[in-house]
Order: C-alpha cells, then sequence, then structure tokens
C-alpha cells in the first residue's frame, strides 16, 4: 500500500515541491524585490504559476537546471 | 597513557601478525572512551540551529547573518550522529538510549533518518569503494570542484537515490523495513514542514535556516567525509581503501576527516581520539602500505 502510493506520488515531487514551496517563497521575494506580476497577477498567483512549471519541467526533465 | 616506544624502522621488518598486534595495542588505548565532547557537540548544535528560528522571526537576528550559522549547524550535525551509528555513546546497557537519542537528534538539520543512516553506513564499511554495493561509492570524482557538480547532479529528481537501492537490496529485514519508514516519515515531515512555514509568511525563514543550508551542508559532508578520504583513485582492502589526508584547510574545518582511517580501521573510536590514535599508529599504517596523501585536485 505504502509503496504503491510512494510509487505512484514520488515522481511528483518537484511538482509539489513546486506549488508547496517554490510558490510561496516565489512571491516572498517578488514582495520583497517589489516586483509587480504582469496581467494583474498577485504575487501568489504568479508565484503558483512560476513554481509549478518549473516544478513540472524538473519532473519531466529529471533535472533542475 | 603508554607511549609507544618501537623505534619506526622495526616496524617494517615485522610480519602482519606482530603489525596487528601493535595496531590492536594502540587501538585499545582509544575503544569504547565515552566522548563528552561529542555528546556538548550534539546539544550545542542543535540548541544553536532551534535558536534560529526565533532569532530571525523575532528580528533580533538579520537572515542574512543567520543563513551560514545555519549553513554551519547542518555541516556539524552529522558526526555526533555518526558516533550514534556506530554505538560509540553506548553499545549496551542503562545508557543505550542516549546513544539512540544523540543519533536520532542530531541530524534534525539535515533531515537524516538515523536508522537509514545507520544501515547504509555500515553497508558502506562492509562494502567501501565497491562500486556496486557501497552506498556512498556515487560521490567518486577525480577532483575537488567535481566532486561538488557530481554532488549537485546526484541530487536532481531523477537521479536514482542510493541508499534507498541500497534498502531495497537489503530485502524484507523488518529493521529495514522500520528504517524505511521512519525515513519517509521524517522526510515528509521536513517538506510539510517547510511548506507550512512558507505559506504561513516565513518562506525566507524556511529557505534561508532549513533548505538552502540542508542542500549546501549535505553537499559539504559528502565532499568532506566521503570523497576526500575515499577518492579520487578508489581502492579496495582494508588499508586502502580510505587515506590520511592532509588538508590546506585544516583538520578541523574538514570536520576531522584527515585521520579517517583509523575511523574505518576501528569504528569503535570516538571521531575526538581519531587524531591521537593515528599519529600513535602512524608507523604501523606506514608499514601496511596505507595511503597518507595531500588533498588536492
Amino acid at each position: 500500500m505504502m509503496r504503491t502510493v510512494m510509487t505512484t506520488l514520488g515522481p511528483w515531487g518537484p511538482v509539489f515541491f513546486g506549488v508547496g514551496f517554490l510558490a510561496p517563497l516565489l512571491s516572498t521575494l517578488m514582495v520583497e524585490a517589489g516586483i509587480t506580476p504582469p496581467l494583474g497577477l498577485s504575487t501568489i498567483q504568479a508565484g503558483l504559476i512560476i513554481g509549478f512549471i518549473v516544478g513540472l519541467q524538473a519532473k519531466l526533465r529529471g533535472r533542475w537546471l | 597513557m603508554n607511549v609507544n616506544v618501537t623505534p619506526p624502522q622495526a616496524y617494517a621488518n615485522m610480519s602482519d601478525k606482530e603489525l596487528a598486534r601493535e595496531e590492536m595495542t594502540i587501538a585499545r588505548k582509544y575503544l569504547n572512551r565515552f566522548s563528552w565532547f561529542m555528546v556538548f557537540w550534539c546539544f550545542a548544535n542543535l540548541a544553536c540551529w532551534f535558536a534560529l528560528w526565533p532569532l530571525t522571526i523575532m528580528g533580533i537576528l538579520p537572515l542574512w547573518a543567520a543563513f551560514p550559522i545555519a549553513t554551519l549547524n547542518v555541516i556539524l550535525c552529522y558526526l555526533p550522529s555518526h558516533d550514534a551509528q556506530h554505538s560509540n555513546y553506548a553499545k549496551n546497557g542503562s545508557l543505550r538510549w542516549f546513544n539512540e537519542l544523540i543519533g536520532y537528534i542530531s541530524t534534525i538539520p539535515l533531515v537524516l533518518p538515523f536508522k537509514v543512516a545507520r544501515i547504509t553506513h555500515m553497508e558502506h564499511h562492509t562494502h567501501t569503494n565497491d562500486p556496486e554495493l557501497d552506498p556512498d561509492y556515487g560521490v567518486k570524482a577525480d577532483n575537488w570542484w567535481q566532486a561538488i557538480i557530481t554532488g549537485i547532479k546526484r541530487r536532481q529528481p531523477g537521479q536514482p537515490n542510493s541508499y534507498g537501492a541500497t534498502l531495497q537490496r537489503l530485502g524484507d529485514d523488518p529493521v529495514v523495513k522500520r528504517a524505511g519508514l521512519e525515513g519517509l516519515a521524517q522526510t515528509l515531515s521536513f517538506w510539510g514542514i517547510i511548506s507550512a512555514l512558507a505559506w504561513s509568511g516565513y518562506a525566507l525563514e524556511a529557505a534561508l535556516i532549513w533548505w538552502l543550508p540542508r542542500y549546501i551542508g549535505s553537499i559539504y559532508i559528502s565532499l568532506m567525509l566521503s570523497w576526500a578520504p575515499h577518492f579520487p583513485n578508489p581502492e579496495r582492502g582494508r588499508y586502502r581503501n580510505t587515506r590520511h589526508f592532509e588538508s590546506p584547510l585544516g583538520n578541523i574545518l574538514v570536520m576531522g576527516m584527515e585521520h579517517h582511517i583509523v575511523h574505518h580501521l576501528h569504528p569503535g573510536i570516538p571521531l575526538t581520539w581519531n587524531a591521537a590514535a593515528y599519529r600513535e599508529m602512524k608507523p604501523v599504517l606506514d608499514a601496511r602500505g596505507c595511503r597518507s596523501e595531500r588533498l588536492h585536485g
């Protein structure tokens, strides 16, 4: 059971990380740096979009950079 | 303490049996000692790291100052646990719980599950420098900066986890299964806590006191504890698989790893006395053909 859950969800770890941690971190960094996201997005919305995309590309490519 | 009075040149003519006896005579002086220093190291380092949280959140300490301190805390947190992995605080008896406590709590900043660390570290000792069976073999690199790049590459999401692979190889042993579950729980707790902190408005604190220091610290620990004593030129065999090395950074900045060969020969000697044991044992080790090199590259 546990192994099934981990083998299913484990590979999606970078996406969880992107949404769970990178998104609020990026939002905070944007606020601290005085950056206003485009298209009327709030900083947390922008953080979520960037965090999700960065996490997804890391999951698909197998590396962050 | 007894002083070794055998002239160094005499060791060259000794048989393997005589050398082994000399080595054990020296080792026994340091084996199974209780190191209060390592206990102090564990608790002082942990207290310092925990203190960074309220100090930064209350604005008493700026984050730019907390970040290098936290990184140092992560780097320093492994070695007290390492002695606990070898049961150097208490092999059994009424203080056994204390040994396990240090093993568990010391590496909280590093998020290294104690039981996983112990099992994989014992495999490292049993199969040092074996490309298939040594869980630390992945740090192999020709020089220190390539070892850092290798460390970064190994932590990418698509890379195999050598510790996970070791647990899988060891199979259905209940101790191994329990270690895997504990490891999973601790790792998920870490990601849960830093995510909760980030969503609660403490993203920078979570990033600069835990996430980034853990990343940098784990690479530094791999570099100094795995790469430097064993690589480059990984060899096999009791007296060749680990080297003594002289570091331009000094022994403290490489966390006492210059004398790591003593640890591999006699893991029951606490880190505190590895240097003293090495100095006394050096003529025996030279006669054995042990490697003594400079840390370069």
